[in-house]
């Protein structure tokens, strides 16, 4: 009995050792954990997709003006739905900001290196379609 | 303290009480035959040599078990944060999320 707990135990830890060993392993490298962690979507962009500082420096500066594109699609959105504008014309306005936001989004994927713009567009681009009038969607990434 | 009183019937019962247990005459063998046992119990390197095969099956089951349920739980987690992180990063770029309450 004595020698069965004693085995039982030590399969016990061996499992509980392999558990741990190919948990550490198969965590994301320590800075895109850290990126993720921080919800920095630039130094996760920078990480993940193994970008230079040439190309972190060129997507960084797209994404700022990006930024100032999106205010004005948002601006056009909220005012329309201010004044109460027909349906159609906020369904229109919303499809300029979704090609805006693919077109941004392929220009990102551009500058990356090659493979990794492919891989950053099957990330991002079905977020795109994710939104819904409802409220947030639930989302979920495979890698 | 109080002396028994000899004439009580418990004290009377108590002193003519006797215990004559039944004799058991293996009892010397039968206790150096359990010290003899206990003497030539396998050690745990032997017990493991004589199920050898049952306790190798079971260690390799046991870390295939564990690699197996860390790395899913290492994927589940960091696919979750990513899921998060992406689905802000995208928001943050969508003016449709904007003008949500």
């Amino acid at each position: 009995m004595k020698n069965l707990l004693l085995t039982l135990g030590i399969l016990a830890a061996a499992c509980a050792l392999s558990y741990g060993g190919f948990y550490l392993m198969s965590r994301e490298p320590a800075e895109v954990q850290q990126a993720m962690r921080a919800g920095d979507a630039l130094a996760w962009l920078r990480t993940e997709f193994h970008l230079d500082i040439p190309q972190y420096a060129a997507i960084k500066k797209l994404h700022e003006d990006y930024a100032e594109v999106c205010a004005g699609h948002c601006a056009a959105i909220m005012a329309a739905q201010k004044r109460g504008a027909p349906p159609a014309d906020i369904a229109a306005l919303e499809k300029t900001c979704v090609t805006a936001m693919t077109e941004h989004f392929k220009r990102v994927a551009a500058l990356m290196p090659p493979g990794q713009g492919e891989r950053y567009l099957a990330i991002v681009l079905p977020r795109i379609a994710d939104f819904d009038h409802r409220g947030a969607p639930n989302v979920q990434v495979k890698s | 303290m109080n002396t028994p009183d000899p004439e009580e019937p418990l004290s009377r019962t108590l002193a003519d009480w006797r215990v004559t247990p039944p004799r058991h005459p293996h009892f010397r063998p039968d206790v150096w035959s359990r010290i003899e046992a206990a003497r030539r119990a396998p050690t745990w390197t032997g017990y493991v040599r004589a199920h050898g095969a049952l306790v190798a099956g079971a260690l390799m089951l046991a870390m295939v078990l564990g690699a197996w349920t860390g790395r899913e739980r290492a994927r589940e987690r960091d696919a979750a944060a990513r899921a998060t992180l992406v689905a802000d990063y995208v928001h943050s770029l969508d003016a449709r999320w904007m003008r949500l309450p």
